[in-house]
């Protein structure tokens, strides 16, 4: 695709992507043209949506049901004291805006539950899951797979995080943790700490690998699982296959729709 | 303080009350409020530095908003220290915020790296790279370096009497090997990841937590999904931090060592 489709104004913003071999002209068009929900827009949505603003994806949808509280200022570098207890969605749309103005914003201020996942998510090429809990996992998991949609998960817990690529029919959540955590286990949580950049470095390689997805450029974080220990400082990688067992991705599925309790069977303690 | 606003941090058996006072009390010097420096102010600042020093020369261009997330289309042609001391303000109005728009050489180095408790390099050049480090060996400041092309990079921090920046590499790579961003390209998301890995960096160091990156370099390349830590030793020759120094005196840094970083004497 030529870069002549671009505008001046543009080419000025994208060049350091233009210039890039692995983008170039014709991956800005398909960076332009996206379609990427994130869901969660706190600590890890924040830094996801700045960052593909930033590189120009076409539509950013965001999804929250929160509110900004003070206490997410000390992460949420996406929100400010003038959004305090307003939509998060809405104070992010608000930044990012401003950031990219040629960015499509689509805001859904709502918790994704299993009544409105397949069609929020249906309307996305990839989706980024920037959730704090394990059944919004599980839920985003099941509904990315029996959409045939790739899946951009992260996640923090103290002092650690994670970044993997669901891709479908190479492995799901469900492939990665069959197992689900037992009632009443801790999650992320305002009981829970957390210093202030972990959430940035996961966030921004969740960004990193849709960009890569979109452009269909490098290697993706797929059937591997990056784990990071931000007090030592140390990267680790966990390689994981399909589970032919899989519940859902497996070879003989048994979930075919979502239910009402997304770690149905599973039984997590919310 | 403001308790509610840092209440995950307090939480964190790692920071605690005393952790959150001590980043009150902290100062830290952002040299270079681009790629790098973008999130670094934004996560510092979140995180509840007290003090930041934000230290740039040039306007905010069009070309910088692919990946300098403190900046925004109405900030265009304006000074970046000044774009972005309203969008930490706007974060946190208690901040302390020196809006300081100049460049770090020689000649005014030590007047910038001894004001603060801690240097963050977010600049892009190798020269400023290595004369920073050499002020912060002699001045006995912590540094945390940073560097970034097309889709990766790598941080280090150098504590005082820990490996430095010359210990591992000698001195600036030759400019005929050196390929600007401009040139090269290069994605935002690289720069938010070794930016986010420089600010927990920083934090570390001034809460006193956990193992930061002295001695070590982590180098990440986002192309190929791969992150990596690699220990590096002191260099018993090192040009600066070694008892054979010859970089020994920031007044006469200029007789010591050339424009392009490379050791004179």
């Amino acid at each position: 695709m030529a870069g002549s489709s671009l505008t001046s104004e543009q080419r000025q913003r994208y060049a350091r992507h233009l210039a890039l071999t692995e983008i170039g002209p014709a991956g800005q068009q398909r960076l332009m043209r996206a379609r990427v929900l994130v869901v969660g827009v706190g600590a890890l949505g924040s830094p996801v949506a700045l960052y593909l603003a930033a590189a120009g994806v076409g539509t950013l949808g965001l999804a929250d049901h929160d509110r900004v509280r003070l206490s997410n200022l000390q992460r949420q570098v996406i929100h400010s004291m003038e959004g305090l207890d307003q939509s998060k969605v809405d104070g992010a749309a608000r930044t990012v805006s401003a950031l990219n103005p040629d960015v499509t914003v689509e805001t859904f201020a709502e918790t994704v539950n299993a009544h409105n996942a397949m069609e929020l998510l249906g309307a996305f090429d990839v989706i980024v899951d920037g959730t704090d809990s394990f059944a919004a996992r599980y839920l985003l998991s099941d509904a990315a797979y029996l959409l045939r949609k790739p899946l951009v998960h992260g996640s923090i817990f103290r002092i650690e995080g994670q970044v993997t690529v669901f891709i479908p029919g190479r492995g799901c959540y469900r492939c990665l943790y069959p197992e689900p955590p037992p009632p009443g286990a801790i999650e992320e949580s305002e009981q829970v700490g957390v210093l202030a950049a972990l959430p940035g470095i996961v966030g921004t390689i969740q960004a990193a690998e849709t960009i890569k997805l979109i452009t269909g450029v490098g290697d993706g974080l797929v059937n591997r699982v990056l784990l990071h220990d931000t007090m030592a400082m140390t990267f680790h990688e966990v390689r994981y296959r399909r589970n032919r067992a899989c519940p859902v991705c497996g070879d003989r599925p048994t979930v075919h729709q979502l239910a009402d309790d997304a770690v149905r069977g599973v039984g997590v303690a919310r | 303080m403001n308790d509610a606003r840092h209440h995950r941090q307090r939480i964190l058996a790692e920071v605690g009350e005393a952790g959150q006072q001590r980043l009150e009390r902290a100062s830290v010097a952002i040299v270079g409020l681009g790629g790098l420096g973008s999130p670094v102010a934004l996560y510092l600042a979140a995180a509840g530095v007290g003090r930041l020093g934000l230290i740039d020369d040039q306007p905010v261009e069009r070309s910088n908003l692919n990946r300098q997330i403190l900046f925004e289309e109405g900030d265009l042609g304006h000074p970046k220290v000044d774009a972005a001391a309203r969008r930490l303000r706007a974060l946190d109005s208690s901040l302390r915020l020196d809006a300081r728009q100049e460049n770090v050489r020689a000649s005014n180095v030590e007047a910038v790296v001894a004001e603060y408790d801690l240097v963050v390099d977010g600049t892009d050049s190798f020269e400023t790279k290595f004369l920073l480090n050499d002020a912060a060996v002699l001045l006995h400041k912590p540094l945390v370096h940073g560097a970034v092309l097309q889709w990766g990079g790598q941080v280090t921090t150098v504590l005082p009497d820990e490996p430095c920046l010359r210990c591992l590499f000698g001195g600036p790579p030759d400019p005929d090997d050196i390929q600007t961003c401009e040139e090269a390209g290069i994605i935002g998301s690289a720069t938010g990841v070794i930016g986010s890995v420089m600010a927990e960096e920083a934090l570390k160091v001034l809460l006193k937590a956990g193992t930061p990156l002295s001695g070590r370099i982590f180098q990440h390349d986002g192309l190929a999904g791969e992150s990596r830590v690699t220990s590096f030793p002191r260099d018993p020759d090192c040009p600066v931090c070694s008892p054979r120094a010859l970089i020994t005196d920031l007044a006469r840094y200029e007789e010591q060592v050339s424009p392009r970083g490379q050791v004179l004497v």
